[in-house]
């Protein structure tokens, strides 16, 4: 089934078009973006449970771009009507007008915005409809897999089970362009906590798709593994620092890809001279074994649209191409002043920000290897699992990743220890040319969300195949 | 557009509900280098409405609630269909009875910060001449920076008699060090202001270029071993964060911190005991909850559990209000002396983190200064890794004092035994 189109962009797409028109007899170009978003989200754990709709990504709204003859500007607001048609218009003139100048500063000039003629409409399928499965089925389900999981163990303090679906409807309209699309995913985590004295330990499932609650069976099935592992993990110790030969899951390679690379590409990095990747394109950046996707239609997942934020087709972008950097991805401002073609990773986290060069679906192609032969192949390493969280480091390339922790791996064999937390810290290349073996199958993930820096948070997903690498861990 | 909303509740016979209104004003500037790259302009209104439903379930009252999606130009009809199915969604949750916080109708509470009354575009201007008359250096510069100069006014309503208002101003944004020699490299700095101190910003950007410099010449990270680790200025903010978090009466009640007042939630203090205030740099929370301040942690012992009406009713405690700032008595030693001991002195990370629920802190470091006791070097890369409960009891605070936005207290503590993965093996 395909997702319906917001009924209140459909209804409002005259005054959209009314105010496009008002600001074009000012303006040599001006775009507008309307969003229409529904974020629901639903939790349980032992004590309580929660329904709402109360995020950063339930968001109904709009952002104007126009273009001066030689600059940009853009004001976002979240009121439309007839009658205010010229306190708008008029918001937009003062946004055009002012310029925050300190001495030595200049206001930048740039060209037009590209607007080739572009009309598209389309939205995503699903199988199971959030909105008709119904609040208290859904919770029922998480009530049964948090009840499921806590009977593994008596040593579990908690369980939490969750669900949320986004259903985000958007109109980009410009003089010769008009887009419209709607995308519905969903993303669904189970977290299992115990205590060890003043430490709770964690371990946690999170699966994502492009789609509807037919992931809930999924989430299901990986339940009682996380039970099982929280367990393990409060007789863990404490990892000793060093470089060690590791395993990494899909998952963790996945947070690999994405902070110690993906960030790297963001072209709006290379217009700041603050992205070491602007200098290394065409040259070798990893093992010959690794190729890198990044691109809203590079695979059905939660980074997953038709069109970006500034009216750009998605797109799937080769990165690194058996080991060379291919090159970068862009939103369309940086593409312009960089003079090259922007990809479609120009993204908002909402309405109400500024789009900026963004990641959608991020990950290593699959190789030959398998998981066996690599855990087998290591006699003193690890078997990294459950990423935690990472921070890029376009500049100097440098890694910081967070990972839950890691299994013992002695002889070629995994020795039933387990290290908790983990740090993984090191040079870029350094690691993503110590690639030796990737397995065949390719998992991508959704469950978070990716800032840049310390905010404006998108969804994205991020995954690859199980990679043997040389790590130094901390 | 709040009188529609309490007609559609009363239409809808709801009688237990939470509304909130924010509006927000702001003026955003984006400079590569020395261009304006982008200038942007927001004018929005929110709402949040959460609607709450009393039933019992297996003889145990419960109160189930949830948010509904109000938007300022919806419709009657879309409006009345959202607060029924948060209504309907509400019967679902069945969470135990609590009240909401009760109030009455309170003047509007203008912000008392030095950017209030002027616009949001005066307020940019004025921080970002600020932050480009640090930047008057050849060699390590202003790479990028964002301003975000907001004017926000807040309206909180419940059905227990709560209508309180007030305005906050603020700039906020972050920026970008560049230094090309002898290495190409960079440090990020992020800053929140509530009043309009140009001069701490530029006194910030400065020392930034001069740490940016430092890591232009840094090459090594610190080898592998066991350190007193030195932390300062926001990074301190984030450690004591722990302690916030575990005290809070939502981590108590859902058994994830077994903390109680009166308790020695320090442990063992042989180094500096801790005290903390929580700060009212609001007058009210998001529930409309007067906030004062209040102590947190005295010599080490937990004196307030701290939460809003809800997680606070299930405790049997007073409900506090939700706080983010915090003050902490500065310590006895002076900077100078925590460093003439062996230490690492780590001034930037990647992304300095502790775990609330572990109590584990670390990060990858992008900047520190290695002490040996006989000579300071400067490194870079590696991690640190610790936990806060096992090395709490070991701590010294500076006597020099670091303030921002959140927090007001020691710009520095040493942190005895903490492990560092860096070059070599352990």
């Amino acid at each position: 089934m395909k997702v319906e189109h917001s009924a209140y962009i459909r209804r409002n797409q005259p005054l959209f078009q009314e105010l496009l028109r008002l600001l074009l007899k000012e303006y040599p170009y001006a775009s507008i973006l309307a969003q229409d978003s529904r974020e629901r989200s639903y939790r349980v754990n032992r004590a309580l449970s929660s329904v709402g709709e109360d995020s950063r990504d339930c968001a109904r709204g709009f952002v104007v771009r126009v273009w001066d003859g030689a600059r940009v500007a853009e004001h976002s607001f979240n009121r439309i009507s007839e009658e205010r048609m010229p306190e708008l218009v008029e918001r937009v003139r003062r946004a055009v007008a002012d310029a925050p100048l300190p001495e030595g500063v200049e206001d930048a000039a740039c060209g037009a915005p590209d607007d080739e003629p572009l009309t598209f409409c389309d939205a995503t399928e699903y199988e199971i409809d959030p909105a008709l499965m119904g609040d208290d089925a859904i919770l029922s389900r998480l009530m049964a897999i948090r009840d499921r999981t806590l009977s593994r163990s008596d040593k579990l303090l908690d369980c939490i089970a969750q669900a949320t679906w986004n259903r985000t409807t958007k109109l980009f309209l410009s003089p010769r362009r008009e887009l419209t699309q709607s995308v519905l995913w969903t993303t669904g985590a189970v977290i299992a906590l115990a205590a060890r004295g003043q430490e709770i330990k964690d371990s946690m499932i999170s699966i994502s798709n492009l789609g509807g609650m037919e992931l809930l069976d999924r989430l299901e099935a990986g339940a009682d593994r996380v039970a099982d592992t929280v367990v393990e993990l409060l007789d863990s110790l404490p990892m000793v620092p060093g470089e060690y030969d590791c395993v990494c899951t899909p998952e963790v390679t996945g947070m690999i890809v994405h902070e110690a690379f993906g960030h790297g590409v963001e072209m709006d990095m290379f217009v700041k001279k603050r992205a070491l990747a602007e200098r290394f394109v065409g040259e070798r950046v990893a093992s010959p074994l690794v190729t890198m996707r990044d691109g809203a239609a590079s695979a059905p997942q939660t980074g997953s649209y038709f069109f970006d934020d500034e009216g750009v087709m998605a797109h799937d972008t080769v990165v690194i191409d058996r080991g060379v950097l291919h090159g970068g991805i862009s939103d369309a401002r940086s593409a312009a002043l960089l003079g090259t073609v922007p990809t479609g990773n120009g993204r908002r986290e909402s309405y109400r920000r500024k789009a900026y060069t963004r990641m959608t679906n991020t990950f290593f192609e699959g190789g030959s290897d398998r998981v066996e032969d690599m855990i087998a192949s290591i006699r003193y390493g690890f078997l990294l699992e459950e990423p935690a969280s990472g921070m890029e480091d376009p500049k100097n390339w440098g890694i910081q990743c967070m990972v839950n922790f890691a299994r013992e791996i002695r002889d070629g064999k995994l020795t039933g220890r387990v290290f908790s937390p983990i740090v993984l810290t090191g040079y870029v290349p350094d690691l993503l040319k110590s690639i030796t073996a990737m397995s065949p199958e390719v998992e991508l993930s959704g469950g978070g969300f990716c800032g840049k820096g310390y905010k404006e948070w998108v969804k994205v997903s991020d995954g690859g195949p199980y990679i043997k690498a040389r790590i130094r861990l901390g | 557009m709040i009188e529609r909303i309490l007609r559609a509740l009363d239409a809808l016979r709801i009688e237990t509900y939470a509304i909130s209104e924010t509006d927000t004003e702001s003026a955003e500037a984006f400079y590569v280098r020395r261009r304006l790259d982008m200038k942007r302009r927001t004018a929005l209104t929110d709402y949040s409405v959460t609607v709450y439903r009393p039933f019992e379930r297996d003889g145990a009252a419960c109160l189930g609630s949830s948010t509904a999606p109000v938007y300022p130009d919806m419709e009657e009809d879309e409006l009345r269909a959202a607060l029924e199915a948060a209504y309907r969604a509400a019967g679902l949750v069945s969470n135990p009875a609590y009240e909401l916080y009760a109030g009455e109708r309170e003047d509007f509470v203008p912000s008392r910060s030095g950017f209030a009354g002027r616009s949001p575009e005066e307020n940019l201007r004025a921080m970002a001449e600020a932050l480009f008359a640090a930047d008057v250096h050849e060699d390590a510069f202003l790479n990028s920076a964002e301003f975000f100069a907001t004017r926000t006014l807040r309206r909180a309503i419940n059905s227990r008699g709560v209508d309180v208002s007030w305005e906050r101003c603020e700039v906020q944004g972050e920026y970008v060090i560049q230094c090309v020699s002898p290495r190409d490299v960079e440090t990020h700095h992020i800053f929140r202001y509530r009043e309009p101190d140009a001069a701490a910003l530029r006194g910030e950007a400065e020392r930034a270029i001069e740490r940016t410099r430092d890591r232009a010449r840094a090459e090594e990270p610190p080898a592998t071993g066991t350190y007193t680790v030195l932390l300062s200025g926001e990074h301190v903010a984030t450690l004591l964060g722990y302690y916030r978090a575990r005290s809070s009466a939502s981590m108590i009640y859902q058994k994830y911190s077994d903390w109680t007042v009166g308790q020695a939630v320090q442990g063992d203090v042989r180094g500096d005991a801790l005290s903390i205030v929580l700060k009212a740099a609001e007058p009210y929370d998001g529930e409309g909850i007067p906030l004062r301040d209040r102590p947190l942690l005295e010599d080490g012992a937990l004196r307030t559990v701290h939460g809003g009406a809800r997680f606070s009713s299930y405790l049997g405690i007073e409900p506090t209000g939700a706080y983010r700032c915090v003050e902490v008595p500065t310590g006895r030693t002076p900077l100078a002396e925590m460093k003439r001991q062996p230490c690492l002195h780590v001034v930037s990370f990647s992304d300095f983190q502790i775990d609330s629920f572990t109590g584990h802190f670390g990060g990858e470091i992008r900047l520190g200064y290695l002490f040996d006791g006989e000579r300071e070097r400067v490194v870079t890369g590696g991690s640190i890794n610790g936990s806060l409960p096992e090395l709490q009891g070991n701590m010294t605070f500076s006597r020099e004092r670091y303030r921002s936005a959140d927090y007001d207290g020691p710009f520095a503590v040493a942190i005895r035994g903490v492990a560092v993965a860096g070059q070599g093996e352990a």
